[in-house]
């Protein structure tokens, strides 16, 4: 017989989730889970509707990473249809997709993961919010974050269409060349960015590394697992969030497994559970081995810190000396601190920075050669990115006119799905003794999966509702023994 | 143009769209008194839509679970939900004015919220549901005569300072 409590919280602008800690006779947390609502009938949706329309459509799903989807829809457009884009069409994908990167990343480091990270879960509640990030790193950053956001959503905007709604990717290139006046445009915002870039990492080694009780979170083993790492990378095994091969590597950081985006379904499987719709993906050729970490579990991670593990470096030099700094400080690779996702963010932007400023440079980026038109029929494309968040991937099936017979997207959250699953037990195990229980606790709970940043299955926009959280305390007839609400 | 009228949701998920339509709905008739926008962008995101408006309507769907769908709820920014809650991404309309004006981009000084209780803000391709689209004739209404009263009304500014 067990208690059971729930953090349900109503209050959000995207999505919905809760979750459940059951809390035994002893008095020990039994099992915690997340549940996350998802967006209905994706598969049923997309049937019957024109394949060149997904990266449009799929771009619509998600308020928050809209150019990740119509990117990995573009790719699948590409394979679906075999054909190659001209060089100079993937050099604009790319360096459009790095402005994209480096605009939702300087987004997060202050106003999403700063609350929880840069003002510390025991900070009073008053002070855990953005105006507390502001409070503690100061009002020039947050100024500059919004300017460097501007400019690039500008140079989106011009490049891709608009930016919340891209209308940019074609199957075998893009709609338009980029002209001399925008490349020098991206020349521009590409060296402004990387200027912040170092400043954020700046900061976070004024701010972070040096307060001794936040390195001691970081490195707590409540927010620490030993799992495999995914990541695309290029020919040297370094991150490129826009192409290359997946690799993945095992919780000693060892290579384990390389492939093509394409053969992807060969190596990741997903897992049901009764308790959530969510469906966790796991590495097949290791296995299903329930929520564990270690090398005989199959569960593994993406997004920043993955990425980090499972490259052996960073394609341009500021990034690849940050992202020494980051290894030797936390002591070598691999990371299995969840909570320096946040730095590995940061290390990721100003690699996006770079690289956006290396493509911009390239005499190619202005060439009008955008475009091969494809001629093949069209039968099945699977397409890869690197999402903020982590590995995305769209797979379509098609009829011989084009028309969608079959559509899935494996989100990044749901390659992350497992982990984020095991963070919030361990975290709930650690931190939550008998029904007692605070609202910091639970907030350090939160902190476990809010980390991970959960896309929430590309979830929805209802407004927060007027209720504040409610964690409700069960005895082993489910009758409610307690409330506490959080305001 | 100093008055905002924005629509939010997610056009493609069934009561999620209801905001967005709304706006869709308005932008014509408004369009000498009013910047009408939509997006489907969430939390902090919107702390550059809101900038340099005097006056801002927002339309959006919202679920309580405590009225019955198509209830219309008129709600300042000081009634809005204060958030601390598990979505990174979750950023309450209070939270984005405190940080916008700290930031000095200026946040519109009145803004009204219509939230209509929605049925199933989670389903791809859905249509609207009937209680949520019984209510957009009177969100619209509503929509536009709260912009019109504002440009009846002598107008009351906080001064973003220019960047």
């Amino acid at each position: 017989m067990s208690s059971e409590i729930l953090i349900d919280p109503i209050t959000r602008l995207e999505g919905h989730g809760r979750i459940h800690i059951f809390v035994n006779d002893e008095g020990s947390v039994d099992h915690a889970y997340l549940q996350i609502p998802e967006l209905r009938g994706f598969e049923k949706f997309a049937q019957g509707r024109r394949a060149e329309d997904m990266p449009q459509i799929t771009s619509r799903i998600c308020g928050v990473c809209p150019m990740a989807h119509h990117m990995a829809g573009t790719k699948t457009l590409d394979d679906l249809f075999h054909v190659d884009p001209p060089p100079a069409a993937k050099k604009v994908r790319e360096m459009v997709y790095d402005a994209f990167m480096v605009e939702d990343h300087a987004l997060h480091f202050f106003f999403l993961g700063g609350p929880d990270f840069v003002v510390g879960p025991t900070a009073p509640k008053a002070e855990r919010n953005i105006l507390g990030v502001i409070g503690k790193v100061g009002l020039e950053i947050g100024k500059e974050v919004i300017g460097v956001r501007k400019e690039i959503r500008d140079l989106m905007n011009d490049a891709a269409g608009k930016a919340i709604h891209p209308v940019f990717g074609l199957p075998g290139g893009v709609s338009q060349p980029i002209s001399p006046e925008l490349r020098d445009r991206f020349v521009a915002g590409a060296v402004h960015a990387v200027e912040f870039g170092k400043f954020a990492l700046q900061i976070f080694r004024d701010v972070v590394l040096s307060n001794a009780e936040y390195v001691d979170l970081v490195t707590s083993e409540a927010y620490t697992h030993r799992t495999y790492y995914m990541g695309l990378v290029d020919q040297e095994n370094r991150v490129n969030f826009y192409d290359g091969h997946l690799r993945v590597v095992d919780p000693d950081g060892k290579e384990f497994l390389t492939f093509e985006p394409r053969d992807y379904l060969e190596h990741v499987a997903e897992h049901v559970e009764p308790w959530s719709y969510i469906k966790f993906a796991y590495l097949k050729d290791v296995g299903w081995n329930g929520f564990n970490d270690g090398a005989d579990s199959g569960v593994f991670a993406v997004a920043p810190l993955a990425r980090l593990n499972a490259s052996d470096g960073m394609s341009t030099p500021v990034a690849q000396e940050a992202y020494e700094e980051f290894f030797s400080t936390l002591g070598g690779r691999p990371v299995h601190h969840t909570l320096a996702t946040h730095w590995a963010r940061l290390v990721e932007l100003v690699n996006a920075a770079e690289r956006m400023g290396e493509l911009a440079a390239d005499p190619e980026i202005t060439s009008s050669e955008v475009r091969t038109i494809p001629t093949a029929t069209p039968t099945e494309g699977i397409g890869v990115v690197e999402a903020p968040r982590g590995t995305l991937i769209h797979h379509y099936q098609t009829d011989e006119r084009g028309l969608i017979t079959q559509a899935n997207l494996i989100v990044a959250t749901q390659n992350n799905a497992a982990r984020i699953a095991l963070s919030v037990d361990k975290a709930a195990k650690a931190l939550v003794h008998g029904p007692e229980v605070n609202e910091g606790l639970l907030n350090e709970v939160e902190m476990a999966f809010r980390a991970y940043d959960p896309c929430f299955g590309c979830a929805t926009h209802s407004l927060p509702g007027e209720m504040p959280l409610i964690v409700e305390i069960r005895g082993p007839q489910n009758e409610l023994v307690r409330e506490i609400r959080r305001d | 143009m100093r008055t905002l009228v924005l629509g939010l949701g997610n056009e493609l998920a069934g009561d999620d769209a209801v905001g967005v339509l709304v706006a869709r709905a308005v932008r014509g008739d408004l369009q000498d008194v009013a910047h009408v926008e939509e997006s489907s962008a969430a939390g902090m995101a919107l702390i550059e839509v809101f900038a340099g408006y005097e006056r801002a309507v927002v339309v959006d769907s919202i679920v309580t679970g405590r009225n019955p769908p198509g209830t219309i709820s008129e709600m300042g920014l000081g009634e809005v939900g204060r958030v601390v809650a598990p979505s990174l991404h979750q950023a309450g309309l209070p939270e984005l004015a405190a940080v916008a004006e700290r930031l000095g981009l200026g946040f519109p000084s009145q803004t009204v919220v219509l939230a209509v209780e929605v049925v199933d803000p989670y389903a791809l391709g859905a249509r609207l549901s009937e209680p949520v689209a019984a209510a957009v004739p009177e969100l619209i209404r509503r929509v536009r005569e709260q912009v019109l009263r504002w440009e009846g009304a002598p107008c009351t500014t906080t001064t973003p300072s220019r960047r």
